[in-house]
């Protein structure tokens, strides 16, 4: 007899995404990943100046607030065929990347290690064995014995006080944990490491930004800094020489600790190697555009059908024809109202909430379709894509992951064992590699450029009177997100985000195909079903992030009743 | 120890009465003048960065709309650290969902936690998407302000009112942004 599970946060403060799955002999056999709230903030750019609209979308979220704001410049210079000059175009890839970095190791150390890493065990490590351990797997200089045992004392100082507090929703001794007290006890220390360098990471973000969360620097056409070597207000050696400084910290700890804890994570739980793999459907956009016209890219895009890296299709540009004509929204299975599935320049956005109805409607995330089919996005995209095409980058770091893992646990994975639970982890810390070396190239390339005088930051957009369309793309840390615009009269006529958890946490289709999340977890064993640790692994390892919404404080801890008011 | 204060608001603008947070931080911007010591700050919605953000501070001072059952909308309530690390953390589906709770606790874990913790909460009516608030909300603003501006005093945290007022830079409920955001 099969029983349902739900897994919904929103009973509490903040949460948006809720996964229900039927769990028949300890085995999941149906899942829904729905979002429980409203993104209907789209509809508030309707008649604004297309040039402000990026301020208004980089409060879609504020975790991904940057991506968004890029992505939105980029559909107005698609829209306007307007070039972005060098510097500009450097300039939002080290925010990009600085960005990437910062999300990819708050993913792995602050939203899913503790889905591998049972807390409860590391009193019991002995933090001498831990340090040696970690020397024979890294030449990193924090993994002293002291510093372990510093970790280890915080550890014992929340167990002692009896309430778990931050740790207090673990699934600690869960059968399903398996590190030693030793592995368990690095992978802790390091996660408090990680809160010092994703600060460093978005310091750059700032830098360059002149804010965090919300960077101010953007404008459609290029950037706002003003660039001059010698003035300590514009962006200067001194600056430039800081924000190099601190991307070197923050590729040495993507290198040295956390590309390592993903292989040792992987090395000691190869079966997840089998288990999450769901739509092998890919898609990316390529990104961190090398020229001024955006002709050539350090990261590579295309698509993937039905896992066939043989037969992939590369993308020439981040807004290449395939792309444009190919993406749609279904709303058959969302709690919006129409009947077609329809292009993102024709879209609309008007609610129908009926209440969650896993037969019917029960989710308010649309479900994109590229040609008609799910897609799969995120790093695991972008790396089996860059493979495929023979990427020299990609192949360096996916081949250093293979080898580090097989060192490690003996099993030598192999490309098409990423297609899993595991493969999403693995190629997140691959394309953290890629992007540490690829910041400083695009440092040195910015450096370059304004060592030869070239100070130009920004092209002057002109609106046309007639109808334009364009789209702008991002391959943001969760993967591809596209911003569709329409402009008329100078205003914008219709937008559209399509963003990297609508296309992973999307619903079914009126085909009846599954979404990514839902499609990875059929099939997934649960030791205990009333302990989903399982569901969690899998979901966790995409890295969703639903909101672009809201967030309140809800001291009571009682339910806040947002899905109410709609 | 660290002098440092942050005053930061908290929501998302383009939510109705969410809005409030960011809403005082900009009133506060143009109507006063802080020490260096003291950063206001805008946060939007800042999930798991605020951890690094509060980590080490001398005090912090917290503005966000709040949810309650029995108290009107408008209404300003005011929270100290105990109140908030009494909130039981959530199951971290994604990254939004470990809130001001999680971020202190792991901050005292970290033993970073700030000494001073305020949140002055205004409690919402409405968060529909829109850039516009309650009236309620939008008038307990000041209110908001004078909570933030006793909790400085009891802090011996000094602030001068500015002589000639900024127009405060809240942009998002302009019809047009024309001047950017500084």
């Amino acid at each position: 007899m099969a029983k349902r599970i739900t897994i919904d946060p929103i009973t509490r403060i903040e949460g948006h995404l809720r996964i229900d799955v039927e769990v028949d002999n300890n085995s999941v056999s149906n899942a829904w990943a729905s979002c429980t709230m409203w993104r209907g903030i789209e509809k508030i750019l309707r008649g604004r100046d297309p040039r402000d609209a990026w301020m208004f979308t980089q409060r879609f979220c504020g975790v991904c607030t940057t991506v968004h704001a890029m992505a939105s410049v980029r559909s107005v210079e698609d829209a306007l065929n307007l070039e972005i000059p060098l510097n500009a175009q450097y300039i939002r890839n080290l925010i990009l990347i600085a960005h990437a970095l910062h999300d990819h190791i708050v993913h792995f150390y602050q939203l899913s290690a503790l889905d591998w890493v049972d807390v409860l065990q590391i009193p019991k490590a002995d933090p001498a064995a831990a340090s040696k351990l970690a020397e024979s797997l890294s030449p990193w200089t924090r993994n002293s014995r002291n510093e372990l045992k510093a970790a280890q004392d915080r550890v014992k100082a929340v167990a002692a006080s009896g309430q778990l507090g931050i740790f207090a929703n673990g699934y600690w001794g869960h059968p399903a944990m398996r590190l030693s007290p030793e592995v368990n006890l690095l992978a802790f220390s390091h996660y408090i490491q990680a809160l010092e360098y994703q600060r460093k990471a978005l310091q750059v973000v700032g830098i360059l930004g002149s804010k965090t969360p919300h960077i101010q620097n953007l404008t459609v056409g290029g950037v706002a800094n003003a660039i001059d070597l010698d003035s300590p207000a514009a962006l200067g050696m001194d600056k430039l020489e800081m924000i190099s400084g601190l991307l070197a910290e923050v590729a040495q700890f993507v290198q040295q600790v956390y590309f390592v804890d993903v292989c040792a994570v992987a090395a000691m739980y190869p079966d997840w190697f089998k288990i999450g793999s769901g739509v092998r459907n890919y898609l990316a956009v390529p990104d961190l555009p090398l020229d001024s016209k955006g002709s050539g890219y350090d990261l590579p895009g295309g698509y993937i059908r039905n896992g066939e890296l043989g037969a992939v299709k590369g993308f020439q540009t981040a807004a290449d024809e395939v792309l444009r004509k190919s993406v749609t929204e279904d709303v058959m299975h969302a709690y919006y109202q129409g009947e077609k599935a329809l292009h993102p320049w024709q879209g609309e956005t008007e609610p129908a909430f009926t209440g969650w109805d896993g037969d019917q409607k029960y989710s308010w995330v649309k479900a994109p379709r590229f040609n008609n089919e799910p897609m799969q996005v995120g790093p695991l995209a972008q790396v089996l894509i860059g493979y495929a095409q023979g990427h020299a980058l990609t192949r360096k770091y996916t081949d250093q992951a293979i080898d580090k893992i097989a060192a490690i646990g003996g099993v030598r994975p192999t490309p098409a064992m990423l297609h899993s639970t595991l493969g999403r982890h693995a190629a997140r810390a691959i394309r953290a590699c890629m992007l540490a070396e690829l910041a400083q190239k695009h440092w040195q390339l910015l450096v370059n450029n304004i060592a030869k005088g070239d100070y130009t930051v920004h092209n002057q957009p002109v609106l046309p009177s007639h109808e334009v369309e364009g789209v702008g793309t991002h391959e943001a840390p969760r993967g591809t997100l596209s911003h569709w615009i329409v402009i008329k009269d100078e205003k914008i006529k219709n937008y559209q985000a399509v963003v990297p958890s609508t296309w992973n946490a999307s619903p079914r289709d009126r085909a009846g195909a599954h979404g990514p999340y839902e499609a990875s977890l059929l099939h997934t064993p649960l030791a205990r079903p009333e302990e989903p640790l399982e569901v969690l692994r899998t979901v966790h390892s995409f890295d969703p992030c639903m909101a672009c919404a809201c967030h309140a404080f809800d001291p009571s801890g009682r339910k806040i009743t947002v899905a109410k008011i709609l | 120890m660290s002098n440092k204060v942050l005053i930061g608001g908290i929501g998302n603008v383009l939510l109705g009465d969410d809005a409030v947070g960011p809403y005082v931080i900009r009133l506060l911007e143009s109507e006063y003048i802080f020490p260096d010591n003291v950063e206001v700050v805008d946060l939007g919605t800042p999930a798991l960065d605020l951890t690094h953000r509060m980590a080490g501070l001398h005090a912090v001072i917290l503005v966000d709309c709040v949810a309650s059952v029995d108290r009107s909308s408008g209404t300003v309530l005011l929270y100290r650290k105990d109140d908030i690390l009494r909130v039981p953390p959530a199951q971290r589906l994604d990254p939004h969902a470990p809130a001001l709770s999680e971020c202190l606790m792991s901050a005292e874990m970290l033993g970073a936690g700030p000494e001073h913790v305020l949140l002055v909460g205004v409690v919402g009516e409405s968060l529909e998407p829109g850039c516009r608030m309650t009236t309620a909300v939008e008038t307990a603003a000041e209110r908001a302000i004078q909570a933030i501006l006793a909790e400085l005093a009891r802090l011996d945290v000094p602030y001068e009112t500015r002589r000639s007022t900024l127009p405060p830079a809240i942009w998002w409920t302009a019809d047009a942004v024309g001047v950017r955001e500084s």
